[in-house]
């Protein structure tokens, strides 16, 4: 099952300990505390469940959704 | 061994880049850089296992293509006029070294450990060196180990697992035969672009003001050394390995709290530094790799920056409140983490006063380096993350199914191995509690030391249970007194008491105190100067079951009324009837009243009484912090404890002689008087006052053989000071308590009196006065610890959560068992706040000691490894001075009653070392003298502050708190400088006047000044009365120094005790009339005075007599001499007939010298021996001869010359008297007529000198010339060279010849005499 936008944000939401609808799609995820320990942990989770490809300095480069969403299979 | 190099293609310059400037973050190493161009402490390493075939030579090939690759290796750094700036050069030499280590066999591994340090240890300079450096050592077939090593200027830990990754890559392509996929980083100059812009943006000012904002109230940085030091050149490190599962465990639970298992390391190093060091604020230190979102994720370079993480570590929040404040913190940081961390320094002022900002680090390092090199796999191992300036925690996740690894590394010069051990055992034993704990738990139910720490802290320090008859304070003393009865129990002054004569007396009052309502249960009072009737008194009230209340007579009324209201005595004991304010209501029993006939009809046998241990022996008040004192209340069981254990401890016999001298109200008076009475020894009393003047002490101790005594250590500093210290060898023991002991003053103790034992006692009152001891060794040296528990008694060093500290860590110091005082007296909230007690259902919590009650000293301690008890401060504002406790509350309190102040604060100020003085602070419009003067009617003397300064405002700091540090010092101003103030009048007054300011610290004392009006404490008194004793050779006591403060009233005292020394204006002056040795002859200069000796003869020592010789008609009207040869027979009469024979030895300044000189041949042709002739700048006849004699104006001239002043505009005799009256000159205080006899004295001796002729001095002259350039440029010492036989030995001193005898010079001038004095005497 592929990755969408709405899921990647829950699943960021999640990691972060936020509410998804405080998450924005455009918005730099650092500020929101996105680090690199919480990125690979998605990252790995992504790769098992969704068979995604992109590596870590491809997500961290851009840490957005939107960026994220062709990179991830999700546009 | 062979070296690869790279091969390079063309000239070397050819293709190399521009010159880029460095990015901040490198700028901030270049920096630490230079601070220590040698250190090797930039150099960061990693050695990387490969376990399984490798081909070296495809290795050393893929080195090279990434060294190509990645700029940062390639890097030349040159410090240039606009700064450092750097190159990437387009190929450097890539230095490998490979060693097949195979052949060592089993020391392989070791041999390479050896060669990797070694080079770590080689500093790297970026402007000739390559940045970088490879090995590949082979230390099995199937074995390497690949070590690399780069500057931290270029690289970071992110940055070594890019090249690490990319080495893998290419090897792998290259040894299956392929092509390497195509360069992935990106170039250096793009990072250094970013950090441009950056620097350019807005974001960069949100940062700073952020960082700004945020740390502006900082707390100072936390230290688990207790300290800071400077960067070291290299680093301790102690490494532990987490397994998988406790990994799993912390993941797992770093999954219920929502964070990571980095948020979760930091939580516990911060809970644990919080705990170490005492701290509710902590802000740790935090590396980020800084590449989310930022090109930098495909450079290899130096990135990495520190932030601070501030949190607030609180015992009653539990850990995952503590876990949450991370997260939340972590990513309030990361939103700046671009700000460098020099740069927060900087904005802080922090770089210049080299200050930390952050405590330990916490490095977390997630980098990935699941990688293989062709199938073969690698392990990575750091071998160094860069300098360490304190501690740092590096925490490092391979991704290699292995656990994390934990690194704890420490600057050598403030972490043993030892203590790196000691702090990574207790943060991994954390961790496991934590990781099994509920997480919602309060923090406090953790403790930070392991298991094996607490039990050796609790239980085996603590060992001390052992069983005692239950007995009382007074019994044993009663059964001695039936044991010896005519044994020697009391010695004070002529008085001496047998046991039977003390003990019945003692029977006999106690019945008489019955009567008044005296027994169990009770108190009664005792207000009795120290006396045999003192101890009689006391004995008496234990006697009659009640506790008793020492009340200091010293005190004022108004403290004396509180502590009565308070206690309620049933009566009290005083020497007479007006002892106490009369207001005061409690029934007295004066002694001068109850003469032997009226006690007689009582037996004199002890009186029965329903005593157990467990009721009240005394009733001690001690300062307290509300502004009222308090009364502590301590049983039987706990004093006869104590005392049994000293016993033991230090066995007193009968032949032993047991000093008293402290006051009844301080609680070292408790064993000095009933412990010798308990054990058949003699109790030796001093009287009242004597306990402050060491060199009354001394003799005393010296005359009466005392054997055992105590001293306050700042007292016994003032005693070891003194000659007669050393005289006491009768002496065995000497204990100290009441505050700190320093080492010095060990180390002059066992100087002075080598062979006497030196113990250091610690306990408040609160504890039946010693908890713990220490035996001082002659040699040891440190901090004096004060030592181990007393018998049934235990020492507990808790932190804030009240977990038991380990070894090391300072904590507050609780007292537990037998000796606890049963609390304050009418004071249950405050005695419940102190003395705090086991949850009542009895539950034991967990990392507590095991104790139903323990009391809070607030005292700040630690335990060593041996299980001695440090002492390392207060942790309120309780102080100490000359032992005595003090709480600043108190003070503040009192300050803040008065009328007219507005705010109030005290302090204990050291504006000159060894100098502790108290000083209050007032706002408002109040008289800050007349708010001193009001205190001192209401407080006991020790409590009184040496000044009360007034200020506009108080200083604050940052947080809004007072800023005590910015209070300004007291300043204290004599009258001397004043206009209309009294002159010192004659030597005496002049002499104590220059003391006075001597030992104060204080310009222009007047006559009239009190001492401790001028910031005068007791241990100053203690000094002054050493420097009146030495200079006058007069026996001051420090008992008239309080009675008389003033130099006047002193002098007064000194001429009365001293009538030899006679009247100021005599032939012949006594500036010292005693001591052992030959006297020394002064001769007066011009002006006909000798005062101006009386610095020299205070320099000369006690052992010295100086005598002045002073022209005749200044205190009358006899007729001015009319030669000199006339003048100087009159004084050597005058010298012979105090000295009837020689050797002589005679001095004169000026007018003087020629007058001495004259005087030596006098002598010589009489046929006395002459052994000292030391002439002043003092020139002979022929030398004036040529110059005309001085008129009166000239005369005037010299007065004022003689008073150490220039003529500039005095006209005539009033114009001169004004200047010398508004300088203070002592001649000022003459009588007119005899300075106007002077205004004659002077020119008389100008025109007798010039008519003189010198005869041959047979001997050496001592001459001082005053150096400094003079209008009489042809005076020279060799023109004495015809009237002396000998040799003249010259020394030049800077100065005009009117200062000759100022102080800096006189120094110069007493070292020269004292060294040819001491010849003379052989």
């Amino acid at each position: 099952m592929s990755l969408t936008p709405e899921q990647i944000r829950a699943d960021v939401a999640d990691a972060l300990g936020e509410d998804p609808a405080d998450i924005p799609l455009d918005g730099n995820l650092v500020d929101h505390g996105l680090d690199s320990v919480r990125l690979m942990t998605l990252l790995e989770r992504w790769r098992r469940d969704h068979g995604v490809r992109a590596d870590f300095a491809d997500l961290a480069e851009t840490p957005a959704i939107e960026a994220w969403a062709p990179l991830l299979g999700a546009a | 061994m062979t070296v690869l190099t790279a091969h390079r293609p063309g000239p070397a310059e050819a293709g190399d880049g521009a010159w880029l400037p460095l990015t901040t973050a490198q700028e901030g190493m270049f920096y630490a850089q230079a601070l220590d161009p040698l250190s090797p402490a930039q150099n960061t390493a990693e050695c990387l296992v490969l376990d399984g075939p490798l081909d070296p030579d495809a290795f050393a090939a893929a080195l090279r293509r990434v060294a190509g690759e990645a700029d940062a290796l390639r890097v030349r750094v040159q410090d240039t006029e606009q700064g450092p700036r750097q190159q990437v050069r387009e190929s450097v030499e890539a230095p490998l070294t490979v060693r097949d280590l195979r052949p060592a066999g089993e020391e392989a591994e070791r041999r390479a450990q050896e060669w990797m340090r070694a080079d770590l240890a080689t500093p790297c300079d970026l402007a000739r060196d390559p940045a970088f450096r490879h090995a590949l050592l082979r230390v099995g077939d199937r074995r390497w180990l690949w070590y690399q090593r780069v500057h931290h200027l270029v690289i970071d830990g992110f940055g070594h697992a890019l090249l690490v990754r990319r080495t893998a890559e290419v090897y792998s392509a290259l040894v299956g035969g392929e092509e390497p996929g195509p360069r992935t980083f990106r170039p250096l100059a793009d990072l250094v672009a970013e950090d441009a812009a950056y620097r350019a943006s807005e974001e960069y000012a949100r940062d700073r003001a952020h960082w700004g904002a945020a740390l502006a109230d900082r707390p100072e940085a936390p230290r688990l050394a207790g300290r800071s030091a400077l960067p070291a050149r290299t680093f301790h490190r102690r490494t532990a390995h987490l397994a998988p599962e406790a990994t799993q465990e912390l993941r797992a639970l770093a999954d219920r709290l929502r964070a990571t298992w980095p948020d979760l390391l930091i939580a516990a190093q911060a809970l644990y530094v919080s705990r170490a060091c005492r701290r509710d604020d902590v802000v740790l230190g935090l590396p980020m790799m800084g590449r989310m979102g930022s090109v930098a994720l495909r450079v290899p370079g130096m990135v990495m920056n520190v932030l601070p993480l501030r949190l607030t570590v609180r015992p009653e929040d539990s850990f995952a409140d503590l876990v949450r404040q991370v997260v939340l913190g972590v990513r309030q940081v990361r939103r700046h983490q671009r700000y460098r961390y020099e740069d927060i320094r900087r904005d802080l002022g922090l770089l210049s006063a080299s200050r930390g900002l952050v405590g330990p680090l916490v490095n977390v390092m997630p980098f990935d380096y699941a990688v293989d090199f062709a199938g073969t796999p690698v392990r990575a191992h750091n071998l160094s993350a860069g300098p360490v300036d304190d501690l740092t925690l590096n925490i490092y996740d391979r991704a290699d199914g292995r656990g994390l690894r934990i690194d704890h590394d420490g600057n050598p010069a403030l972490y043993g191995r030892a203590d790196l051990a000691a702090h990574q055992e207790r943060f991994l034993h954390l961790l496991d509690r934590l990781a099994r704990t509920d997480p919602h738990a309060p923090t406090a139910v953790h403790g930070i030391a392991t298991p094996a720490e607490e039990a050796l802290v609790v239980e085996e320090f603590n060992r001390t249970a052992r069983a005692l008859p239950p007995t009382t304070l007074i019994g044993p003393i009663e059964a001695q007194a039936a044991r010896t009865p005519q044994a020697t129990a009391l010695v004070y002054g002529s008085t001496t008491l047998s046991y039977a004569q003390l003990d019945a007396r003692a029977n006999r009052l106690a019945r008489h105190l019955q009567t008044r309502g005296a027994g169990v249960g009770t108190v009664v009072a005792v207000s009795v100067p120290r006396s045999a009737e003192l101890v009689v008194a006391l004995l008496a009230v234990l006697k009659t079951g009640a506790a008793y209340l020492p009340l200091d007579p010293d005190y004022p009324a108004a403290r004396l009324a509180l502590m009565l209201e308070d206690a309620a005595p049933v009566c009290a004991v005083t020497d007479h009837a007006k002892r106490l304010p009369a207001s005061c209501g409690t029934p007295l029993v004066a002694l001068v009243d109850l003469d032997e006939t009226a006690l007689a009809c009582y037996p004199p046998v002890p009186p029965a009484r329903p005593l157990t241990p467990a009721h009240p022996a005394y009733v001690l008040y001690t300062s307290g912090s509300t502004g009222r004192p308090k009364g502590v209340v301590v049983p039987h069981r706990a004093i006869d404890n104590r005392l049994r254990w000293m016993q033991h401890t230090y066995p007193l016999t009968h032949a032993d002689r047991v000093l008293q001298k402290t006051p009844s109200s301080f609680d070292v008076s408790v064993w000095e008087f009933f412990w010798p009475l308990r054990e058949g020894a003699t109790l030796v009393v001093v009287e009242p006052g004597g306990h402050r003047d060491p060199a009354r002490l001394a003799e005393v101790i010296r005359h009466q053989d005392i054997t055992v005594c105590h001293f306050v250590p700042s007292m016994l500093q003032a005693f070891l000071s003194g000659p007669e210290a050393a005289g006491c060898t009768g002496l065995n023991r000497v204990f100290c308590s009441g505050e700190a002991l320093h080492r010095e003053t060990a180390r002059a103790f066992f100087t002075a009196l080598p062979g006497v034992e030196l113990h250091n006692l610690y306990g408040p009152t609160e504890a039946a006065v010693d908890v713990s001891h220490h035996a001082l060794e002659p040699d040891a040296t440190g901090p004096v610890p004060i030592g181990r528990p007393v018998w049934n008694t235990r020492l507990h060093v808790l932190d804030a959560a009240g977990g038991p500290c380990p070894p090391g860590v300072p904590g507050e110091l609780h007292l537990a068992g037998s000796q606890l005082a049963d609390g304050y007296l009418n004071r249950t909230e405050l005695t419940a706040e102190r003395f705090v007690t086991a949850v009542p259902d009895g539950r034991q919590e967990a990392h507590r000691p095991p104790e139903q009650r323990m009391y809070r000293t607030g005292d700040l301690a630690r335990w060593t490894e041996e299980g001695e008890v440090v002492y390392l401060g207060r942790t309120d504002d309780q102080v100490k001075l000359s032992g005595q406790r003090i709480e600043l509350g108190e003070i503040e309190a009192a300050l803040a009653a008065r009328a007219g102040v507005t705010g109030a604060c005290a302090v204990v100020r050291e504006d000159r070392p060894g100098e502790q003085r108290l000083v209050g602070y007032v706002s408002g419009d109040a008289d800050p003298a007349a708010v001193r003067t009001a205190l001192a009617a209401e407080l006991p003397a020790h409590m009184v502050p040496s000044a009360v300064v007034a200020v506009a405002e108080f200083p604050l700091g940052p947080s809004g708190k007072l800023d005590r540090g910015r209070l300004p010092a007291p300043v204290f101003t004599a009258s001397g400088g004043a206009a209309g103030g009294r002159r010192p009048a004659g030597p005496h007054e002049e002499l104590l006047t220059r003391l006075f300011s001597e030992v104060l610290g204080v310009p222009d004392v007047g006559p009239e000044d009190a001492f401790f009006d001028l910031g005068g404490t007791s241990l100053l008194a203690v000094r002054l009365v050493t420097r009146v004793r030495e200079t006058h050779g007069a026996e001051l006591t420090i008992g008239s120094l309080f009675e008389a403060p003033t130099p006047a009233a002193l002098a007064a005292r000194l001429e009365t005790a001293a009538p030899v020394s006679g009247d100021a204006l005599d032939l012949l002056l006594a500036l010292r009339p005693t001591g052992e040795r030959t006297p020394l002859f002064a001769l007066h200069p011009a002006g006909g005075l000798a005062w101006c000796y009386a610095g020299l003869a205070a320099r000369l020592g006690p052992e010295q007599p100086v005598w002045g010789v002073q022209a005749r008609g200044l205190a009358d009207d006899e007729p001015l001499p009319g030669s000199l040869l006339e003048e100087a027979a009159d004084y050597a009469a005058g010298i012979r007939a105090l000295q009837p024979h020689g050797p002589y030895r005679l001095l004169g300044w000026s007018v003087g010298g020629v007058l001495a000189h004259t005087v030596a041949v006098l002598l010589q042709e009489a046929g006395e021996r002459v052994d000292l002739l030391a002439l002043l700048d003092a020139f002979p006849a022929e030398q004036w001869r040529a110059r005309p004699a001085p008129e009166e104006g000239d005369a005037l001239t010299a007065v004022l010359r003689m008073a150490g002043f220039e003529r500039t505009t005095e006209r005539d005799r009033d114009d001169v008297l004004t200047t010398l009256r508004r300088a203070g000159s002592p001649l000022a205080g003459l009588a007119d007529r005899t300075l106007a006899r002077i205004v004659d004295v002077v020119p008389n001796h100008a025109r007798l000198m010039r008519e003189h002729q010198h005869r041959v001095f047979d001997g050496d002259v001592v001459f001082f010339t005053a150096a400094a350039p003079r209008a009489e440029t042809w005076l020279t010492h060799t023109a004495w060279q015809p009237h002396v036989t000998g040799t003249i030995t010259n020394h030049d001193l800077a100065c005009t010849h009117p200062r000759l005898l100022r102080d800096e010079h006189l120094d110069a001038i007493t070292a020269t005499l004292v060294s040819r004095l001491a010849r003379l005497d052989g």
